[in-house]
């Protein structure tokens, strides 16, 4: 009994993290049908059989500084992951911020809107709707959370596809003045990134032609960096990441569902089983109106969609 | 009933030591992946140490080490320092130490002692004019020690973001307002990175779009100031940072395809063109391959194990280019055989050659060439 509670106290944190962050419900107003059905986190259903149907999950990525209030930010960051478990393929799908759709909670407007109008719920109802897929999970993480994660798991190796200089890098996640910016040069090539460096590489974005779009593309190497990594991590490490990512990490979910997740991961090791889509031109073009919005072209990116999120 | 008394402390003391030892063995499994690297001073001369020849300089968390006969000195503070090359003639260091915001250029001794600032970079009003601080990288003397060459993002453009630094070239020992702009590094793409001169021009790594819009890095060579120059490798191939062998005569390089691989890669050099391309590792992720002064092999960085920090890695000669097979041994003249001749048999192939693992828990900085002493 005493071995448990040894056990117990060990895994405190991560109990903390899963009971602050994981399985959060979510709440989509107004309804968007049927297309949303959270799995209801620690649900009886919940099983530790390894997962074999393939499922979607949305990942949303904020600044999250001062400048915002809390739960009230943009998602500057959305991707799309479908994994199938039966053939190891994975396939990520960035979706530009500055898209101008129709939002769930009504209207139209950017795509990054629509957490800020009704968080993840909103944010999950609208990719749903207007991409026409269903979405099983989702994952928040805020600017410190990225980092922090990172340097949790002891950094990343990334291969800069291209070097990215800044002289307008928004230095706003320790210093007092949000609008404040700085200088910043991540160098091209193979190379170990910590949190910090990392997220100078995925957020920068003025010395990229493409902007955004550039961006998505980092954000994608970024992200299988990370997958890469999490493959040496062990149950054990739980507890000092959660204590890292503590408020800068929301899902839906569940820890049985992490559990499931973690051997899964493990055995996806076919970088060329994961595909990679941008919606650069001609999916998406610029308006040409004074604000920096990206028209859709439907009828470019749903039989895309379709195809990768059948 | 003291009995039962001590009985009860017992069991409790027994109770609180499983649940700390529990606790305890649970955190030793934890995997370790965020263990900081270990300065490369921290426990030399390793006994397991592969000695190379010569010295190599390489950096790790903004210090320059040197490495010879099996040892790591540090020469330099953690302050930023990196991307050292040699003199021609070997006597001094030239390295960038980067301030945050800008970087300068310094010649060292071999020992790290600064010698002098040879480009600065800071601006005097600071952030308040971004544009007003500069990038040095990749700092290297031409074979006769007359002229400096170095990335440098001397051609920002007024009204806009684009950032790509060109490569400059300028007096060694003259000033900045001397150094003239090679190439136009390109448009909002990383620039033009890494110049070594070589006869009759400049050969870099040039950032660009590729025919499916995505930035890739080719070698590139240009042969005089403001020539468009040539590439000499395809995009598709997406190769960066060259390295010649002591002879000239071959380049090594990583060519990553587009994809989140970096393969060393060996090709043949004429003076104009690469030879075909051999990939000579391809499970790792290979950074920095610089080739050692008397030929014998390629150092190069690499992660130790699986997605860990960069170490060094030794590639002997042997397994890129294998010698010869020895000729099968003549028959030996002799008396008399009894029974049947034995049959010729090839000689057994010779084992693969394999890279040698030099360091295991530092963290070399990949983006960071080596320099290397005959």
């Amino acid at each position: 009994m005493s071995s448990v509670a040894g056990g117990l106290a060990y895994f405190i944190p991560a109990a903390q993290l899963a009971i602050e962050s994981t399985g959060q419900v979510t709440r989509v107003t107004p309804s968007p049908s049927a297309l949303f059905s959270p799995s209801p986190s620690g649900s009886p259903a919940a099983s530790a059989a390894p997962i074999t149907d393939a499922f979607t999950v949305l990942l949303l990525g904020s600044d999250d500084d001062s400048k915002f209030s809390s739960d009230h930010v943009l998602t500057q960051s959305m991707i799309l992951v479908r994994v199938v478990p039966s053939t190891k393929q994975v396939t990520m799908l960035s979706i530009p911020r500055d898209l101008y759709v129709h939002l769930s909670t009504g209207g139209y407007g950017k795509i990054d809107g629509a957490y800020s109008y009704g968080g993840a719920g909103a944010a999950i109802a609208t990719v749903a709707q207007d991409f026409n897929v269903h979405i099983d999970d989702y994952i928040w993480i805020g600017l410190l959370g990225l980092v922090k994660l990172i340097d949790a798991i002891g950094g990343i190796n990334v291969v800069t596809s291209n070097p990215v200089l800044d002289d307008y890098y928004p230095s706003d996640l320790y210093s007092n003045w949000p609008y404040d910016y700085e200088r910043v040069a991540v160098l091209g090539g193979p190379q170990h990134l910590d949190g910090v460096h990392a997220m100078q590489y995925v957020r920068s974005r003025h010395g990229d032609l493409q902007s955004d779009i550039g961006r998505s593309q980092r954000q994608q190497q970024v992200l299988i960096a990370i997958r890469q990594k999490a493959k040496q991590l062990s149950p054990e490490d739980l507890p000092a990441i959660s204590q890292a990512l503590g408020g800068e990490l929301k899902t839906s979910i569940g820890l049985s569902k992490v559990a499931q997740l973690l051997p899964l991961a493990a055995s996806f090791d076919n970088i060329d089983a994961i595909n990679q889509i941008i919606l650069a031109n001609p999916y998406t073009h610029g308006c040409g109106c004074p604000q920096t919005y990206l028209t859709p072209n439907w009828g470019l990116i749903l039989p895309l969609v379709h195809e990768y999120f059948p | 009933m003291i009995a039962r008394f001590f009985l009860a402390v017992v069991l409790a003391l027994v109770m609180v030591f499983v649940g700390i030892s529990t606790y305890l063995y649970l955190g030793s499994r934890q995997s370790r992946v965020a263990t900081p690297a270990e300065k490369p001073t921290a426990s030399a001369p390793r006994p397991q140490a592969f000695v190379l020849p010569g010295t190599l300089y390489l950096t790790q968390a903004g210090a320059i080490y040197s490495l010879n006969a099996g040892r790591f000195h540090q020469l330099t503070p953690e302050a930023g320092w990196g991307q050292p090359s040699l003199y021609p003639d070997g006597s001094h260091l030239i390295a960038i130490r980067n301030g945050g915001y800008w970087s300068d250029v310094w010649v060292l001794n071999l020992f790290g002692k600064l010698d002098r600032m040879v480009v600065a970079n800071q601006g005097s009003t600071g952030m308040a004019n971004p544009s007003a601080n500069h990038w040095s990288f990749y700092p290297r003397l031409s074979a006769d020690g007359q002229t400096l060459w170095m990335t440098y993002d001397g051609l920002k453009c007024q009204d806009c973001y684009d950032l790509s630094p060109a490569v400059y070239a300028m007096p060694f020992g003259g000033t900045i307002r001397q150094a003239r702009a090679w190439t136009d590094g390109g448009y909002y793409s990383g620039g033009d990175q890494q110049p070594i001169p070589v006869s009759g021009g400049v050969i870099y790594t040039k950032y660009s779009f590729g025919p499916d819009t995505k930035l890739v890095g080719q070698l590139w060579f240009t042969s005089r100031p403001g020539a468009y120059g040539r590439a000499l490798t395809d995009p598709a191939e997406d190769c960066r940072t060259p390295s010649f062998s002591p002879g000239g005569t071959e380049i090594a390089m990583v060519c990553t395809y587009e994809k989140q691989v970096s393969y060393l890669t060996i090709a043949s050099w004429d003076g104009s063109r690469l030879g075909p391309r051999q990939n000579i590792i391809t499970n790792q992720l290979v950074a920095q391959p610089t080739w050692a002064p008397d030929g014998s092999g390629i150092a190069y960085l690499a992660p130790g194990v699986g997605a860990g920090p960069f170490q060094l890695w030794w590639l002997p000669k042997a397994a890129y280019a294998p010698p010869p097979p020895s000729p099968s041994p003549s028959p030996t003249p002799g008396g008399p055989h009894n029974g049947p001749l034995p049959s010729p048999s090839p000689p057994p192939p010779a084992p693969p050659v394999k890279p040698i693992q030099v360091t295991t828990n530092n963290g070399f900085d990949a983006t960071s060439p080596m320099a290397w002493l005959g």
